[in-house]
């Protein structure tokens, strides 16, 4: 009973907290802006820098035609990524000017296009830095196409086999079973959504730990721990912090995965079905629970804030590991990297929610997961009930592993 | 009645406390005395079942078992109290804790009482030290325990609070409770309290009737005022046990006689006032401290 009384008051007291009211709300709202706004800057090419770049065409003939593609291909931009302006010359005899307007910065590099280009395809590129792969690769594969057709028509090709030859492929992407094409849209969310329930996943189980680990700090270093412990015992203590904060996570939770339905529903993208939803809240539970052992431990050892988040960075160093690896975990989800990393305790929360978002896991696979996630909580909150007990009262005393590991042994 | 029988706690192997026996009468005040690190703090905490002891147990009117929590008050050494809430949602927290019936009439009684009345919305870091500690004293009362454990709960009080605390404290002696507190001022020990243990390197060193303790323990001594101020310092009394206290040396009567002792310091010293005085509690503390080293 006494717990639920200290979960309440942890609960009601950090949720009207302005930082919880700005880090639930501020998160859809930030993730939708820069979302949004990243889609408005590509598609309205602000935020480009258009380079420019020079070119010595020593074969005074393909220079031309590259430009005129290139101001097709650039045409319905406001701000190309690049432009080229082309000089029929030698390279020795342009050399020096070319190289001048470079280190004056009017241009940001130059190309030479030799003589024998034809039969030679090598360009030449001079440049300030060589942060320009991805116009180089514009001008590469854009010459390419240029000298193959050139190539084709020193062979007497005509202009409608030229056609033959080149043409683009279509990919139509269906549902097994479904009639109906899939839309671009679903394809990016398909992709995007595993992410993004891994990542409230991360946030979720974090901000609880976090929050666990501060007001565990707090009652220690304000000394409220002796009267809290006065009034109930160290497991009503433990317990209803930790279900305060996993209420507080839950709820929090909730409020992401109501924008990404709604989100999903306004876009016509079905990425959270019920049981993603449902196992969503199971593995933020157990997930929560594990975190929660190890910071209410990591807690009662330290005295100040700055040396406990020390200690506890290796720990969230380990939790990142998901977040990193995420494309690996789509592109394979049932590699065998994939599938052993999906059962270490830490991790296997992240690795799982990214597994059943894309549908490439097994209910077998679902309850090992869940039924080694129960035991590693057990064990984690059994150990740090241990660690709590003993460490929450020594104040000033740097804890060394012995004598932890002298407390989990009594 | 509270019974501590063989209690021992030991940290490191260091011994905190050994076999530390007490019995602490219902409706009494006890004072429980002891230099620093004495072991005050660890008896306190396992008497509070914050610490299991290593051996020993402690006995609730007989029973083995901890009263319920709406049944002690506990006031910390040093000051816990949440900072960021405010005063009203501190005591409204631990007596929902404790169950406490009619809570928001027994805080704003408590509040007025205490001259914090128009300071229920404040946030606890917004109160002086002293008004947390009157806050502290509130929150270990506000659910009427009959056990009351209270450590140094005189620290940071002025005259006039110092002055309600032992109002009160007077009041719940006389409505039958217990009260158990740990104190460095020996005056308001001997003001307040009916019994006494002292403890010195987790050790009991006497325990018992403040009075009985006081005239047992008690040395004579002579109460000796120079004429001039700065004498208190002079070496003539180094050659005595003695301390000094508001402007007069007070020698313990030892193997000379009064006269000897007297006619010794005259030769070195003009003496304004001799006379013969009991030991307050203070001396016999330190008496007995020191005679425990």
């Amino acid at each position: 009973m006494n717990a639920w009384k200290i979960a309440w008051f942890e609960y009601r007291r950090r949720i009207r907290s302005k930082w919880f009211i700005i880090g639930t709300f501020g998160m859809p709202i930030l993730i939708l802006v820069i979302t949004l706004g990243t889609g408005y800057l590509a598609g309205s090419g602000a935020g480009i820098e258009t380079k420019h770049f020079g070119m010595i065409d020593e074969t005074a003939r393909y220079g031309e035609q590259l430009t005129d593609i290139l101001d097709k291909r650039f045409a319905d931009k406001e701000a190309p990524p690049f432009r080229i302006a082309v000089t029929n010359g030698s390279y020795e005899s342009l050399q020096t000017q070319f190289d001048a307007l470079v280190d004056d910065k009017t241009l940001d590099g130059y190309f030479v296009l030799p003589h024998d280009f034809l039969s030679n395809p090598t360009i030449r590129n001079y440049s300030r830095s060589s942060s320009n792969f991805r116009s180089t690769d514009i001008i590469k594969s854009e010459l390419k196409e240029l000298l193959i057709k050139e190539r084709a028509i020193n062979l007497d090709l005509s202009a409608e086999v030229l056609d033959e030859i080149f043409f683009d492929i279509d990919i139509a992407h269906f549902e097994v079973g479904a009639s109906e094409e899939r839309e671009t849209d679903e394809l990016i969310a398909d992709y995007i959504a595993p992410f993004i329930f891994m990542f409230l996943l991360f946030l979720g189980i974090f901000t609880g730990g976090q929050l666990l680990l501060r007001a565990v700090l707090e009652e220690r270093s304000s000394r409220v721990i002796e009267v809290l412990l006065s009034t109930v015992s160290y497991n009503e203590l433990m317990g209803g912090k930790i279900l305060g904060l996993g209420l507080l996570g839950l709820t929090q939770s909730s409020i992401y995965l109501l924008v990404s339905f709604f989100a999903g529903n306004y876009y016509e993208l079905s990425i959270l079905t019920p049981a993603i939803g449902l196992l969503y809240f199971t593995y933020f539970i157990l997930g929560y629970l594990l975190y929660a052992g190890i910071y209410i431990g990591v807690g009662a050892l330290f005295d100040s804030e700055q040396e406990a988040q020390q200690a506890i960075q290796i720990i969230t160093f380990i939790a990142i590991i998901p977040m990193v690896l995420w494309t690996l975990v789509i592109e394979n989800p049932n590699s065998t990297l994939v599938n052993v990393l999906s059962y270490i305790p830490l991790v296997t929360p992240f690795f799982m929610m990214i597994k059943i978002a894309i549908g490439e896991t097994t209910n077998i696979q679902v309850l090992t997961t869940i039924i080694l996630m129960m035991v590693s909580v057990y064990g984690s909150i059994r150990l740090s009930a241990k660690v709590f007990r003993t460490g929450i009262l020594l104040y000033g005393k740097r804890i060394t592993l012995p004598e932890i590991y002298r407390w989990i042994r009594a | 009645m509270i019974e501590l029988q063989g209690i021992s706690k030991t940290y490191d192997s260091i011994a905190a406390v050994s076999d530390l026996n007490m019995t602490i009468q219902a409706g009494r005040i006890y004072g429980f005395l002891g230099p620093n690190g004495a072991g005050k703090t660890t008896a306190i905490r396992m008497l509070m079942n914050i610490i299991i002891p290593d051996t020993g147990s402690i006995l609730f009117d007989g029973i083995s078992q901890r009263p319920p929590s709406n049944q002690i008050g506990y006031l910390p050494e040093e000051r816990g109290l949440y900072q960021k809430i405010s005063v009203f949602e501190t005591l409204q927290y631990f007596a929902h804790l404790r169950d406490v019936s009619d809570p928001n009439t027994k805080i704003k009684d408590y509040l007025q009482r205490f001259d914090l009345g128009t300071r229920l919305q404040s946030k606890v870091s917004e109160l002086s030290k002293g008004n947390q500690q009157k806050l502290q004293f509130i929150n270990t009362i506000l659910h009427d325990p009959q056990y009351i454990v209270l450590d140094e709960p005189f620290s940071g009080l002025d005259p006039v609070n110092q002055l309600l605390l032992k109002e009160i404290l007077e009041e719940k002696k006389q409505a039958g409770k217990t009260i158990i507190f740990s104190s460095h001022q020996m005056d308001q020990v001997e003001k307040l309290c009916d019994d006494v243990a002292l403890i010195n390197h987790g050790y009991l060193v006497t325990a018992g009737d403040l009075s009985t303790i006081m005239k047992s323990e008690g040395l004579p001594q002579l109460q000796v005022t120079p004429v001039d101020e700065e004498d208190l310092t002079h070496k003539c009394f180094s050659a005595y046990d003695s301390i000094e206290k508001d402007g007069s040396i007070y020698i313990e009567i030892g193997t000379q006689s009064k006269q000897e002792i007297i006619s010794t310091l005259n030769k070195s010293i003009d003496l304004k006032t001799v006379r013969v005085a009991e030991q307050g509690l203070e001396e016999i503390f330190i008496h007995l401290v020191k005679g425990s080293q």
